[in-house]
């Protein structure tokens, strides 16, 4: 399944409160998460069902937190995240916005 | 078209943005713009700033997360009465497709189904003329209230202490609702599946079950209104499940399916999430995994002072008017005591109105500082079968229930 960030488009709901209808437009979602090696990847992944804070509003959680987190995602939630991708997500979520942050990253994968 | 919905998210903040606003900026003319225009807080821990941003209906509120949407209530709210407006009011959902589309009061319906004897579809005007309105005022608190304070940290939605509200809600029994449908023998559980859909139909659906004596207690709710109104369209319109005593996790909203069950319901959210470990206290080791663990069920006493934060200047040798609140799940406040020395010395708060026994209960103490200085003002409440709060913060893995007794440092001079 591809990404569908530019998808989230602004959702209308008309609901007549008693005889006023009300036109729900929500603000625009605009959080994107943090521009790293496999970032791209990590949007795909995350935001095809939550918007980016979900992520980046966590405290900086250890590598396996994290990984229980992705595999919670995939195994439990359906996230359509591939096996071979898991470790490269936990990687991405770690070094950005977990506890091993401080440490640059050496390489994308 | 700019705006296509293949293409992969670009790397560059700026670009998606830009792209964004261009396909939908016609559509948000007279709206707030977010993020650059939106003011900001902090909430005390690390990594604790959040926007300030107004929903429709709703005045800014501490934006949480964008989609789904979650919106806290900023602390100072509770101060304006024990009553929480609704443009205040707290929201949480799960599933990304929230609040649902197309609501619509004239043709909404919740159905009734499983095993009754008469499977019923209800308008909420069928609900309203068909049975006998009730009201009560109740306090709806999310169990990962506070979470955002834990320690060591823990995973999920990192809350300060506004993701509670508590206000007055009017609708029909549940019980009535059933019986009219008639319950069949054997009946153990009632399940509630409100109109928000998951993004991919792989992801769990947001379905919570009560057991049936519960659901037949005659106090479990089917609400239309909130304080007076219509409810917010991000609180439940037209209808939501209102379970007094009980986390907002139960209180499911854009209520349409109402299950009767002969055996245990085996949901994600029930069998899986919104689990704390079983015992008395549902609290752990720090660090430490649960053995067994149960649904989440009653609310914690909880008590706080609202009139001043951290921070705040009072004056020395002069009475300071303290006022706050504290609730249970439904036993009653029995007592809010209140310290000015970081709980060496207690005195008793004087208890405001009653609004029933599942709502905020406001409180109120004079406190004047002998001296100049820095006082740890605590409060701690009691409820009628003698729960309290602890002293120091109780840890669980998933940051549920937390009730420890909340200290206000201010300056007296």
């Amino acid at each position: 399944m591809k990404p569908n960030l530019l998808s989230v488009i602004p959702l209308v709901i008309t609901a007549s409160l008693h005889a006023e209808p009300v036109t729900y437009t929500p603000p625009t979602e605009t959080a994107l998460l943090k521009s790293a090696p496999g970032s791209t990847e990590a949007m795909t992944q995350c935001m095809t069902c939550h918007s980016a804070e979900y992520v980046s509003s966590q405290p900086t959680l250890p590598r396996a937190t994290w990984k229980a987190l992705v595999l919670k995602m995939q195994k439990v939630h359906g996230a359509p995240i591939l096996d071979a991708q898991v470790d490269a997500l936990v990687e991405y979520l770690t070094k950005t916005y977990g506890d091993e942050k401080a440490a640059s990253h050496k390489s994308g994968k | 078209m700019k705006t296509n919905p293949d293409r992969s998210p670009s790397s560059d903040p700026s670009l998606n943005r830009r792209r964004f606003l261009l396909a939908t900026g016609a559509v948000f003319l007279g709206s707030r713009l977010p993020a650059s225009a939106a003011d900001k807080v902090t909430l005390p821990f690390e990594n604790g700033e959040r926007e300030l941003v107004a929903y429709p209906q709703k005045r800014p509120l501490i934006r949480l997360t964008t989609r789904p949407p979650q919106l806290e209530t900023p602390f100072a709210v509770f101060n304006e009465g024990v009553i929480t407006p609704n443009d205040a009011f707290f929201v949480r959902y799960h599933l990304s497709n929230s609040p649902p589309p197309g609501l619509d009061i004239e043709t909404f319906r919740v159905g009734v189904q499983g095993k009754v004897n008469a499977p019923l579809s209800l308008s909420v005007a069928d609900l309203k003329s068909q049975f006998e309105p009730v009201e009560i005022v109740a306090v709806n608190e999310c169990s990962g209230n506070s979470r955002g304070f834990s320690q060591p940290r823990v995973p999920g939605g990192q809350l300060g202490n506004g993701a509670m509200g508590n206000a007055r809600w009017k609708g029909v029994r549940l019980k009535d609702v059933l019986d009219k449908a008639g319950i069949a023998d054997g009946a153990r559980q009632v399940t509630f599946n409100g109109l928000d859909t998951p993004a991919i139909p792989a992801t769990p659906d947001f379905v919570k079950a009560l057991e049936i004596d519960h659901a037949r207690d005659g106090e479990v709710m089917l609400a239309y209104e909130m304080n007076g109104e219509a409810l917010p369209i991000l609180n439940g319109f037209p209808l939501r499940l209102i379970v007094p005593g009980y986390y907002g996790t139960y209180w499911v909203k854009h209520v349409s399916e109402i299950t009767v069950l002969d055996e245990e319901f085996k949901g994600f959210w029930m069998a899986t999430g919104y689990r704390i470990p079983a015992g008395d206290c549902a609290f752990i080791e720090p660090g430490s995994a649960p053995g067994k663990t149960v649904p989440i069920n009653r609310l914690n006493v909880r008590s706080f002072i609202t009139s001043l934060s951290d921070g705040a200047k009072i004056k020395a040798g002069k009475a300071t008017a303290v006022r706050g609140i504290a609730f249970d799940s439904g036993f009653g406040i029995r007592e809010v005591l209140f310290s000015q020395d970081d709980g060496r010395n207690w005195r008793a708060a004087e208890l405001g109105k009653d609004l029933g026994k599942y709502s905020f209960r406001e409180w109120t103490i004079d406190l004047t500082p002998k001296s100049a200085g820095i006082l740890a003002l605590r409060a701690k409440a009691t409820n009628s079968i003698g729960q309290s709060q602890p002293m120091a913060a109780l840890w669980n893995p998933t940051g549920y229930m937390r009730n420890v007794v909340e200290t206000v440092r201010v300056t007296a001079a």
